[in-house]
């Protein structure tokens, strides 16, 4: 059953930037204000801590390190946000979305393994040691949860039968995947921390190697590095609405506003998870990916893959 | 006459970036100009409404460069991608392969006489394409894929330094391997 | 006008805080990271996240060299601050606010340095190696440098049977949660330690100078939880690092019972299946312990493990050889406290 979802003009990227940029303002801010309870200060002062950053970070000076390949140091720093806003662009709000691609699922697959070469050009950039090994253990740890992640998205298509977003949204007019397709959310969402170098699976950035990709990085370069962070949990707490939480649907509200409400939700249950869970060190993590969520995220494929021959 | 834009401007970013491939003197770069060229071909291949095939080949590709970066820093012999060095071997021989077959290809594809087409495109070119090609033997093509993964890992497994039998011991009867640094799930 | 001032107001507000604690100087240290926090600035991991270079104690000349270079990387606008003493820390940070919140002055500053590091000329002499920085010690007859002047690294056999390039790196003296003047000198592969070497800046070389002679049964407490505070930021779990600072601050303060700190933190420590995942099995000593059992000794009533300020030399860079960059830290974090000596009965009963 196709839906009927209008394309709007291209000009309305500019609303869809907007939207993310306030999402993942709200998300640093969010996580500001986790660490200001933490350390007994008053939530007020953690709030502005965004803004602050930024302030600072302008004005701070942009350096460069002795034979850094600049070029691709920039691409790397700056090609986060942009492929954020890549990501946002299929998701529909309420009725309308910026790309209507038959092949919507496939898009944001493609586009997060694109961050897996731009954080690993943010760690060669430098030419410095932990920046280098900042990027290789991203690698070594997207290794682990790309193809359990890869599977998590299958899972939904599979279910609707379709890999166009909208059709994935009217198949869930019943009931929510997120109750009947349980661990592809989970490893969903797992997966959204890793490509977002977030919390527990940070190890590109972590204090062990001293900051990892940020260890160089400072002025404006490293705000787009850590702005981009926080756009890319928005991307995926926003493309998880339309593949697990049911794309707008609700009582009262109209279809956009569910669609923000639910992203900000699932932010801000990603931001909080940053300081609860020890780092996950990817010496450690590959094996899990690979022998416990690999496995299970395809058991999960297997039982949608039945419920849908037989209820098809 | 939009499409016509688009297609000859990712054309001529595939091909220059082929040739930076070859002409910059950086490891990285050269991986990363590949991984460009790439790119373009994959979102041509949107322009012929094949979503599935050109989305998939941007994926790939991303993911394929990014791999290649760790092969690059485990095989090269010096500090890869820094020192300026020359990027080819067998400098005259590869030119003229190289455009040789630039030259032959692009020959066939301009100057046979291919048919006109007859009826409208169906709805769904990926599937149409997926059936023309594979047509009655699916059920091989799909065993195919896992059978290449499997080959690829016991390859690997065979030409490891660390065999199984120096990790779990002479009878494979050691409860967890003995491995310099023991993974998360003790296997 | 009016927005450039509110912009530097607003970045002052929130300016990061590079803290280097000179060996002797941990109380100041201390207090350097309370007041940091106590005005909403935060702590830097690495010169270039940081506006402020605040020196705790007093450097030796080996540290001041270290020191200077930090310096250099330190982008503008920044200002440089010494405390010798806990009493001089709010001062000095004063100091340096007042430092940063004058523009113009940091403008001039800005404007008289290079924005691109110098090469190195000279291929005889050391790489630009410091506690962050990448580095290539030039090896004797090896002449062809590459780009920048820094020496192309050799080739070596590995701990997995490849033969990759060696890296020379010192793991030096100004990094995130690292014991004060230690230089750890590493010949990496990848990221693996494939060679390691203990160097401790100026060191007086006196095997019975032990810092902890002077620490009560409370200061020591206290001192334990800082080394917990260490290992458990490396180990990425910062709910629980804010609670050891909290306890670690208290009982410095005298305002709380010892056994029930450590206690609190020691429960919160065992219940946590993830931390126990991750550090298990890292770093076994000959004597048995692994990283998770000496976290669980440092926390414990009475700590077991009592090494000499020498064995440590020796006992580190077997453990960190074959492990990762970030295993190595954790294994050294957690190594640390066997300089402390920590005697069977600590000196003082009391006060002072």
């Amino acid at each position: 059953m196709a839906e009927v979802v209008v394309q709007v003009a291209p000009a309305w990227a500019l609303l869809a930037a907007l939207l993310t940029a306030t999402v993942a303002l709200g998300g640093a801010g969010l996580d500001g204000v986790l660490a200001a309870r933490l350390g007994g200060r008053p939530a007020r002062a953690g709030a502005a801590t965004p803004i602050t950053e930024t302030a600072r970070l302008l004005r701070q000076r942009r350096r460069t390190t002795l034979a850094a390949d600049k070029p691709l140091w920039r691409i790397g720093v700056g090609g986060l946000g942009v492929v954020a806003l890549l990501m946002v662009a299929v998701v529909p709000l309420g009725r309308w979305t910026l790309l209507d691609l038959p092949v919507g699922v496939v898009w944001f697959n493609a586009m997060d393994v694109m961050v897996w070469a731009l954080v690993w050009l943010a760690g060669w950039g430098p030419n410095a040691v932990h920046s280098l090994v900042g990027g290789y253990r991203f690698l070594a740890q997207a290794l682990a949860y790309e193809l359990p992640l890869m599977f998590a998205l299958t899972a939904p298509a599979v279910a609707a039968e379709s890999l166009r977003l909208a059709d994935v949204v009217a198949a869930q007019q019943g009931l929510w995947f997120v109750v009947w397709i349980p661990v592809a959310f989970g490893v969903y969402c797992l997966s959204v921390v890793g490509f977002s170098v977030w919390g527990p699976l940070a190890p590109a950035a972590a204090a062990d190697i001293a900051g990892g990709v940020l260890s160089e990085l400072s002025g404006p370069d490293r705000l787009l590095l850590l702005a981009g962070r926080y756009a890319l949990l928005t991307a995926g707490a926003a493309f998880a609405v339309p593949m697990f939480l049911g794309g707008g649907a609700g009582p009262l509200l109209p279809g956009w506003a569910w669609v923000l409400i639910k992203t900000l939700l699932l932010v801000a249950a990603l931001v909080a998870m940053r300081r609860r869970l020890p780092s996950l060190r990817p010496d450690r993590f590959v094996e899990v990916g690979w022998l416990v969520l690999l496995p299970a995220v395809l058991l999960q494929v297997l039982i949608v893959a039945v419920v849908a021959v037989m209820g098809g | 006459m939009l499409e016509a834009v688009v297609f000859w401007s990712l054309s001529t970013v595939a091909v220059a970036a082929g040739i930076a491939v070859f002409v910059v003197d950086s490891m990285a770069r050269a991986t990363y100009a590949l991984a460009v060229s790439f790119v373009a071909v994959g979102l041509a291949l949107l322009l012929v409404e094949l979503d599935y095939v050109g989305l998939v080949t941007v994926l790939m590709m991303v993911m394929e460069m990014a791999v290649m970066a760790v092969y690059m820093i485990m095989f090269m012999g010096m500090n890869p991608a820094l020192m300026p060095m020359s990027m080819v071997h067998a400098h005259r021989t590869a030119i003229v392969a190289g455009v040789g077959s630039f030259v032959l290809l692009s020959a066939g594809a301009l100057l046979v006489p291919w048919p006109e087409r007859r009826s409208q495109p169906v709805p769904d070119a990926t599937v149409a394409l997926g059936d023309a090609l594979m047509g009655s033997k699916m059920l091989v093509m799909m065993m195919v894929s896992p059978v290449m993964l499997a080959t690829i890992i016991a390859g690997v497994t065979l030409a490891s330094a660390r065999t199984r039998y120096d990790r779990l011991g002479d009878d494979l009867d050691r409860r967890t391997p003995d491995d310099p640094q023991r993974g998360g799930v003790g296997r | 006008m009016g927005l450039r001032q509110w912009l530097v107001r607003r970045a002052v507000s929130g300016a990061h805080v590079l803290v280097v604690e000179a060996p002797g100087a941990w109380q100041v240290r201390v207090a350097a990271e309370q007041a940091v926090t106590r005005r909403g600035w935060r702590l830097a991991w690495s010169p270039a996240d940081a506006d402020v270079l605040l020196v705790c104690g007093h450097p030796g000349p080996q540290l001041t060299e270290v020191l200077d270079r930090v310096w250099d990387q330190l982008p503008g606008p920044r200002a440089c601050v010494v405390a010798l003493a806990v009493g001089e820390v709010g001062g000095a940070l004063d100091q340096a606010r007042s430092w940063l919140l004058d523009d113009p002055q940091q403008r001039d500053e800005a404007a008289q340095r290079p924005l691109s590091p110098a090469e190195l000329e000279d291929t005889d002499g050391e790489g630009d190696a410091d506690g962050d920085d990448h580095g290539d010690m030039d090896h004797g007859d090896m002449d062809m440098s590459g780009p920048g002047g820094i020496a192309l690294a050799m080739g070596g056999d590995d701990r997995d049977g490849l033969a990759m390039d060696v890296l020379h790196l010192p793991l030096g003296p100004v990094l995130p949660h690292w014991p004060p003047g230690l230089v750890l000198h590493c010949a990496l592969q990848g990221d693996v330690i494939t060679e390691a070497q203990v160097e401790v800046l100026d060191s007086t070389d006196d095997p019975t100078d032990d810092p902890t002679a002077e620490l009560t049964a409370t200061q020591h407490a206290a001192r334990r939880c800082d080394a917990a505070v260490d290992l458990l930021a490396l180990a990425g779990w910062d709910a629980l690092v804010v609670e050891a600072r909290l306890m670690r601050d208290r009982l410095l303060a005298e305002d709380t019972d010892q056994a029930a700190a450590l206690h609190r933190l020691r429960d919160r420590v065992t219940r946590s299946r993830t931390l126990r995942w991750s550090l298990r099995g890292l770093g076994r000593a000959d004597s048995g312990g692994d990283t998770y059992d000496r976290l669980l000794d440092l926390l414990a009533d009475e700590p077991t493990s009592g090494h000499s300020g020498r064995d440590y030399v020796e006992t580190l860079p077997q453990l960190v050889t074959g492990l990762d960059l970030a295993a190595a830290r954790l294994v050294v974090a957690s190594l640390a406290p066997m300089r402390l000596r920590p005697a069977a009965v600590p000196s003082g009963g009391g006060h002072g």
